[in-house]
């Protein structure tokens, strides 16, 4: 059998289906199979990517009927690159979680390894779909992970915040599919290429009522403010391996999405801007917030936010250096945001309060931690020697270019609140004075292997930014050259 | 006051706006076009499925082989929502247990669903196997099976579902529609594909791997609906 991007799905529902079966035989399966799984996804990605970059798009069709017939899967280099990057991501964090909670008894782990496993899977699938429908099948998918998943500690909070969410989140799924809805009656397909060829003949109100339904739906998933207030309380609710994937996972499909529809099914004027005020609103309102926030959790998910928006506002320049930019910052943020929720749980599992202040003087309990932590804070601000000071420098310079010299200042300012909040944390665990009574919770071996190997990758990208930019450059061309993807996907 | 007539003026504002969209589409006029030329997806599944598919209930086509990654997908959805629910609602067996039923029900109602339950199962059965000749399929089928069990379940404070069995059931119909598609996979090179054995129109052997399909489906929803009341009403502790 030859790999094919459809492995991507099969292989998680495979596993998700036979778990309960699987764990009745051995006990330890249900936490084994969901790695098993997710490295099969590496392995998928790394046979799957060459291909991809040789033959500039890879589409494959389901139940064999071809491209507008039927759904089909397709391979752009953005999204393949995408699926990677979650993949990898998806398998660490796969890793560092492998030891979590084992002081439960078997069955809620193997519900929660289940739903993890899925919501990696669903993220996936909105990612590789080339199908409006099946897109919407896959962020019911992930919505449905992310709703129990963030009430799995089933306390007062995580009820609210998983309510708040699953409201929101029918809202999302509703006007999503009212969305499809129009664009159905007025094209007569679901198929995303079809879709974008046919659009120039839609009315301008269709076209603009979808387009609006889209943007609150997607703009839903993919935390724009001001539909974001779901977005804190869902990160800080979860056990910390479900932040990690919401951080790294969930809020990189939910750009694609939005991304994908906006870019490639509508021809709107006015998109672009659009994109740059509403990111650097939800940049500004979202850095703000962060620096009030006295729960470590809840202020990484504040600057989720705000790197969201300098991800919409990089898409929304739209040049091709603001497109590489913003598909280098969303896998520097995957990578960066899972690492600091992943370093920042032992933080709180080792304090017992979930504030702040239980990280005084912390490092000397955890050097190894701290250390991490703090390379992971830099570098998401954006300091030199790490990944995260590429992808803001080619943001900025692709500002420049367009000669958007109030956006330069604005994320600058932005950056400046962005950099007190997190050196004041950092200040934290290596200068204050330990006051609170901590617990020993030493990470585990599992848990090191999967931080040190994100640590060495943060700084080896910062390094040597070459080792990836060839396959950017790759993934904003094929982003931004709508004909051909209509063409590949069509002939 | 103020505040509630600006929301209402504008709640009033976007019903108009929305109403007069939506009324510009023409729903349900005609507008497939030629059916030998097809240039909307409606009007190449209605060509198609009675003509390569040999399955006569078009809609069954459409959800279980045109679009079946979509219907995957849905199952998952409701696979994962039961998985949601019993993470959430899982009871520790030290936790306080309370009755699920507070009166109970007469002899009448006891006699009743006695007679109506299996009654009930075969219709079910019967609307999941026939999905792809009659309206209906496995969605609907499981769901009627479900409101049996439901009508059990309210009926009889001592009717528990066996959750080993529905765990495996629900697993085996789960693989079997993966290991359908899978077949489609490695046999035609397209997952869910599906082209041999298709028999004759009409029959209830025909459209090769739809109705098996439709089976799994049917069995999966049922369990898990059942499932899903099953957690909501019992409160019983889960013996392991």
């Amino acid at each position: 059998m030859v790999i094919s991007p459809v492995h991507y799905i099969v292989a998680p529902l495979l596993a998700a289906f036979a778990i309960a079966l699987l764990a009745k035989i051995y006990k330890n399966a249900a936490r084994l199979v969901p790695g098993i799984v997710l490295f099969y996804n590496i392995i998928v990605s790394l046979v799957l990517m060459p291909q991809v970059l040789e033959k500039g798009m890879i589409s494959e069709v389901i139940a064999g009927w071809k491209a507008p017939w039927g759904i089909n899967l397709v391979l752009t280099p953005f999204s393949a690159f995408l699926a990677t990057s979650v993949s990898v991501i998806g398998f660490a964090i796969w890793l560092y979680g492998y030891k979590f909670k084992v002081r439960l008894k078997g069955g809620e782990v193997k519900y929660y390894e289940i739903l993890q496993m899925m919501m990696i899977a669903g993220s996936l699938g909105v990612i590789i779909t080339g199908d409006l429908f099946n897109m919407f099948v896959f962020i019911e998918i992930v919505g449905i992970t992310a709703y129990s998943l963030t009430a799995f500690y089933r306390g007062r909070d995580g009820a609210e915040a998983s309510f708040k969410y699953l409201l929101i989140g029918s809202l999302a799924s509703t006007f999503l599919l009212l969305g499809i809805l129009i664009i159905y009656t007025q094209t007569g397909t679901l198929n995303m290429a079809q879709i974008a060829e046919r659009m120039p003949m839609v009315p301008q109100t269709m076209k603009i009522t979808a387009l609006i339904f889209f943007l609150i739906a997607l703009g839903i998933e993919a935390e724009m403010f001001p539909m974001n207030g779901w977005a804190p309380d869902a990160y800080s609710q979860a056990p910390s391996p479900t932040s990690a994937v919401f951080a790294a996972v969930v809020s990189v499909a939910g750009v694609y999405a939005l991304i994908r529809v906006t870019f490639t099914l509508f021809d709107v004027e006015g998109i672009h801007q659009y994109l740059i005020v509403m990111g650097f609103v939800t940049m500004l309102v979202a850095e703000i917030s962060a620096v009030a926030q006295a729960n470590l959790k809840r202020m990484l998910a504040y600057s989720s936010l705000g790197q969201m928006g300098l991800v919409l506002i990089a898409f929304g320049i739209g040049s091709h250096l603001a497109v590489f930019g913003a598909i280098f910052l969303m896998l520097n943020h995957a990578v960066i945001k899972a690492l600091l929720f992943m370093s920042g749980s032992y933080f709180i599992y080792n304090s017992e309060d979930k504030r702040l202040v239980g990280l005084n003087g912390i490092h000397k309990r955890l050097p190894f931690v701290s250390a991490i932590f703090s390379i992971a804070a830099f570098a998401i601000v954006g300091f030199p020697p790490f990944s995260g000071f590429w992808s803001k420098f080619y943001i900025l310079i692709a500002a420049g270019d367009k000669n958007m010299i109030i956006l330069i200042i604005g994320i600058l300012m932005v950056t400046i609140i962005e950099l007190v909040y997190y050196l004041r944390t950092v200040a934290r665990i290596y200068f204050y004075k330990d006051e609170v009574e901590h617990t020993e919770h030493r990470p585990s071996i599992n848990a090191i292997i999967s931080m040190s190997f994100m640590t060495l990758f943060i700084i080896v990208i910062g390094v040597y930014p070459d080792l990836i930019s060839g396959y950017l450059h790759q993934a904003a061309d094929s982003l931004l050259d709508k004909a051909n993807y209509i063409q590949h996907i069509l002939k | 006051m103020l505040k509630k007539y600006i929301i209402f003026a504008l709640i009033a504002v976007l019903g108009f706006y929305l109403a007069s969209t939506f009324k510009a589409i023409p729903f349900g006029a005609n507008r497939l076009g030629d059916l030998n030329n097809p240039e909307t997806v409606s009007a190449f599944y209605l060509q198609k499925s009675p003509e390569d598919l040999h399955v006569a209930n078009t809609i069954t086509a459409i959800v279980v082989n045109f679009r079946g990654f979509d219907t995957l997908g849905e199952v998952t959805v409701l696979f994962l929502a039961v998985t949601g629910l019993m993470s959430i609602l899982y009871r520790k067996e030290e936790e306080e247990t309370e009755e699920r039923l507070a009166i109970p029900s007469s002899s009448l109602v006891r006699t009743g669903a006695k007679i109506l339950f299996p009654l009930i199962l075969v219709l079910g059965i019967y609307v999941f196997v026939h999905g792809h000749l009659t309206p209906g399929g496995g969605f609907q089928g499981g769901a009627i099976i479900a409101t049996g069990f439901l009508l059990m379940l309210i009926t009889y404070k001592t009717f528990y579902t066996n959750h080993n069995v529905m765990t495996w059931l629900e697993s085996i119909a789960g693989l079997g529609f993966v290991a359908a598609g899978l077949y489609g996979l490695i046999v035609y090179g397209s997952f869910l594909q599906n082209t041999a054995w298709t028999g004759n129109l009409n029959d209830l052997i025909s459209g090769g791997l739809i109705p098996l399909i439709y089976i799994f489906i049917g069995i999966k929803v049922g369990t898990e609906l059942t499932s899903v009341l099953d957690t909501l009403l019992n409160i019983k502790p889960r013996k392991k």
